[in-house]
């Protein structure tokens, strides 16, 4: 199909990308698009560097990749290069979003139905406070093409469908921004969810409402399910993604693997396999993803890795190469991330704290040596019992710390499939995931 | 019925950098097109990325008419091109560069660990249509942004700078990357008074919600109530400016073609607000005068959101406004931001002590907080003539530690 050049590794990325976007906003209509998008990505390596070229125009890719491979210098033995003997070879084709179940058969007065039903029964005026709110719906449709010099032919797709319910609601002249957001491969998960979203409202009410500051300290905290899922991403995923250990003797020598890291409660795992929000048939390396198990009961057993950091570090695969869209190069990115349950319930969780917090979500996290919360609502306990909201801005903890401070992990695993991580300069779709744990001290402010 | 064309074309090429060594060289040139026609009451818009016919397009977006997307305004007119580009770079010299900037840092600091890009980009984007509007605004400039680590730190990373420029000047680069790695581990203690030194657009994000003239009509905003009185510092004028002195990488002309007298319009003047952003369609709903402000929306009507926020500069260099008193400038602080009271606490991960010009050691760990109308009011000391540190504008306020 392509004519490769000798002497280099290459491969050749191709996407056809499909959306549409349907929203209403304060009483207007504010967005009804659909748009269609082709391109693709070409890749050269010569065992010293990458060279690569992004097109739109597909009936440009052979003389991308020829000048492309023009200005690399050519190996003979580009074969035996560490990272290039790693790249798996794979023909396959994975198309699970054909016929009834293909999303862009959801037709705009379907779209248009689906918001304005939200609408109606969540947005009814029945909440003075409410003095501004929408419905958002988007959805888009992917296919993926990946050739490559050693063979690899590789075809997969993807969709998804997100509907997000927002809200703002003003209390004292203090306005409170909230909202609920469902997202699914399947339409039928994000239909009709209205008692959530009048669940969601009523909260953030009650919060509006009746939230105290928060008196800045350390303190024990209990993280719902959607917390632990951002937690066990920000503060422990990223460190897991080992391209930014290669060449760096204190990090390797820091994240050894068998090194204890946490408490014998907490194990970890990654895998692109489920239909969630970060599932790859294949990575855009044409890697097959694995399950890996990055902490198992406190030890640390795996990490994530492209080609070249599994060559570099001499381990396995294991599938966790990816890119935003053809626009990018693939990073070693997280797919699926969850912490796995334990035997507690959540009640039995926050029985055991005299005074702490509870925090109930996060709009969003980061995760260095010190990784950060963002909480939209928590709670404080008391005496072992939720009590009034509280409003904090900034959860902290040192990951270094905080793994060997979880001293209770619920049995309410809960996936949360939502969520969309950046890292350089890439927004790439992930679900996280766990479930309620006890952390004994993290820094509230 | 009218027609109208938008085009953003973006050409960049870019040396990315890993673990202190080159590790691609990429190239991505890309065309957006949207069409719009216009009935008086309605506009049907085409979006196209990549090489596209004009007459297709049109006619897409005339058959996207039955959508019925309103749009009732008076299209804008008048013809001006403004090119802000100065020496070009080909992709040999900026792979020059790269190697230039990496045999430095490995040089000068090898102590440090460094990721990151030089990438050399041209903007270009135009607006005509068919009563005559033909505007067009080009920029292009070199950048290098780099991530470092200290080879002892058990971080990913210890913190990043980044410098752009439409002319590189290599001197500028090793300026910059002296003044933050040379002191980078000489500890220093943390000063009673904390001076915040940084570019502002840190911590002018919450004047988009403020400012939205939709929230002020709704009373959503901070500020709803409060236009015409006096809120800020008496020398704090927040303005969107897109002026030849000030742009950078911003088009004179919003996503309706509206061009700005002076390119600019203030929002706060004196600590006095005088009134919020709109585009047309917000400004024809609550009544109030439209800012320039409508964003280039592609693929749909355009939504009110397009505003460069510049603070006016003080008369002062940041070294007179310090007047003997040392500064503080985060160098890695995220995770926190403003609440809906707008109390602004976030962690700062690494911070550098500085005289307002040089950076003198590094700061332990610390959390800094502070109201966003004491920041902006009594703690307000301004934003220096010149630009040290960032070679960008920067502001300097009080704020106060946290637990």
């Amino acid at each position: 199909m392509f004519r490769f050049p000798e002497g280099l590794y290459a491969d050749i990325r191709i996407e056809y990308t499909e959306d549409a976007a349907y929203s209403f906003e304060n009483g207007e209509v504010m967005s009804d698009t659909e748009n269609v998008v082709s391109g693709a990505i070409i890749r050269v390596y010569d065992g010293k560097m990458w060279y690569t070229s992004v097109t739109n125009e597909l009936d440009n890719i052979q003389s991308e990749l020829d000048e492309l491979a023009s200005l690399a210098e050519p190996d003979p033995d580009i074969e035996n290069d560490p990272m290039v003997k790693l790249f798996e070879v794979n023909r396959d084709t994975v198309l699970l979003f054909e016929g009834d179940n293909d999303i862009r058969k959801f037709t705009r007065p379907q779209r248009k139905e689906l918001v304005e039903s939200y609408l109606k029964e969540c947005f009814d005026g029945s909440v003075p406070e409410i003095k501004k709110c929408g419905v958002s719906y988007y959805q888009d449709h992917h296919i993926k093409e990946f050739y490559s010099s050693k063979g690899a032919e590789i075809k997969q797709d993807f969709q998804q469908a997100l509907v997000w319910c927002w809200f703002d609601i003003v209390v004292n002249d203090i306005t409170t921004s909230g909202g609920r957001g469902f997202q699914s491969m399947e339409l039928k998960d994000i239909t009709g969810c209205y008692d959530q979203v009048r669940d969601r409202i009523n909260r953030f009410l009650d919060f509006a409402k009746n939230a105290e500051d928060v008196t800045p300290g350390d303190y024990v905290c209990v993280l719902s399910p959607d917390t632990t899922g951002m937690f066990t991403h920000e503060s422990f995923g990223h460190k897991s993604e080992a391209d930014f250990m290669l060449n760096d003797k204190t990090l390797r020598d820091e994240w050894v693997l068998g090194k204890k890291v946490g408490s014998d409660l907490v194990s970890i795992y990654d895998s692109g396999s489920p239909l969630h929000r970060g599932y790859i048939a294949y990575d855009d390396e044409g890697t097959k993803p694995r399950e890996t198990w990055l902490i198992q009961n406190g030890v640390l057993t795996g990490r994530l890795h492209n080609a070249k950091s599994a060559s570099v570090l001499d381990e396995e695969l294991t599938g966790n190469s990816r890119a935003q869209d053809f626009g990018f190069s693939p990073l070693v990115r997280m797919t699926n991330t969850y912490m796995a349950p334990g035997n507690m319930s959540p009640e039995e969780i926050i029985a055991g704290v005299e005074d702490g917090i509870y925090i109930y979500n996060v709009n969003y996290g980061t995760g260095q040596g010190t990784f950060t919360l963002q909480p939209n609502i928590c709670y404080r306990i008391k005496n072992g019992k939720l009590a009034g909201p509280l409003r904090v801005n900034v959860v902290t903890g040192s990951v270094f710390k905080t793994l060997f401070d979880i001293d209770a992990v619920g049995n309410d695993f809960m996936i949360c499939d939502t969520c969309t991580c950046g890292k350089g300069g890439q927004a790439m779709p992930v679900s996280d995931g766990g479930p309620t744990i006890r952390v004994k001290s993290l820094n509230v402010n | 019925m009218e027609r109208e064309k938008i085009i953003s074309t973006c050409s960049q090429s870019k040396v990315e950098l890993e673990e202190s060594r080159i590790k691609t060289f990429s190239k991505d040139s890309r065309i957006h097109t949207s069409y719009r026609v216009y009935d008086g009451s309605s506009v049907g818009i085409k979006y196209v990325q990549g090489r596209t016919d004009d007459e297709k397009g049109f006619a897409k977006a005339k058959e996207n008419l039955a959508l019925l997307r309103p749009y009732k305004f008076t299209l804008e007119t008048g013809s001006r091109h403004r090119d802000k580009t100065e020496a070009s770079c080909s992709d040999k010299e900026l792979m020059d560069i790269a190697r230039q900037v990496l045999d430095y840092l490995k040089e000068h600091h090898p102590d440090f660990i460094v990721s990151g890009s030089v990438t050399s980009e041209r903007n270009f984007l135009s607006m005509e249509n068919s009563l005559g509007l033909d505007h067009s605004n080009t920029d292009g400039n070199v950048s290098v942004n780099i991530c470092f680590k200290h080879k002892d730190s058990k971080d990913i990373d210890d913190g990043w700078f980044g410098l752009g420029q439409r002319t590189f000047d290599f001197r500028k680069f090793t300026d910059m990357a002296d003044n933050y790695l040379s002191n980078f581990t000489n500890i220093v203690e943390l000063p009673e008074e904390l001076i915040i030194q940084s570019q502002y657009y840190e911590y002018t994000g919450k004047f988009w919600e403020m400012l939205n003239a939709e929230n002020l009509a709704l009373g959503t905003s901070l500020l709803s109530g409060k236009t015409g009185g006096k809120v800020f510092a008496d020398d704090f004028t927040l303005l969107h400016d897109v002026s030849d002195e000030e742009t950078w990488n911003h088009t004179f002309f919003d996503g309706e073609g509206v061009v700005l007298p002076e390119d600019k319009h203030i929002f706060i003047e004196n600590g006095v607000l005088l009134g919020g952003f709109a585009d047309k369609r917000i400004a024809d709903k609550y009544g109030v005068p439209h800012t320039g402000s409508a964003d280039f929306n592609f693929v749909d009507t355009p939504n009110n959101g397009r505003v460069n926020f510049r603070i006016k500069r003080s008369e002062k260099t940041v070294k007179e406004l310090l007047d003997g008193r040392l500064s503080v400038v985060p160098v890695r602080a995220h995770g926190g931001g403003y609440n809906e009271k707008g109390e602004y606490v976030t962690p700062v991960e690494c911070a550098m002590l500085c005289d307002g010009e040089r950076f003198i050691g590094r700061l332990p760990e610390f959390a800094v907080k502070g109201s966003i109308f004491d920041m902006f009011g009594k703690d307000f000391i301004g934003v220096g003539s010149d630009n040290p540190i960032f070679n960008d504008k920067q502001v300097l306020m009080k704020m106060n530690y946290s637990k």
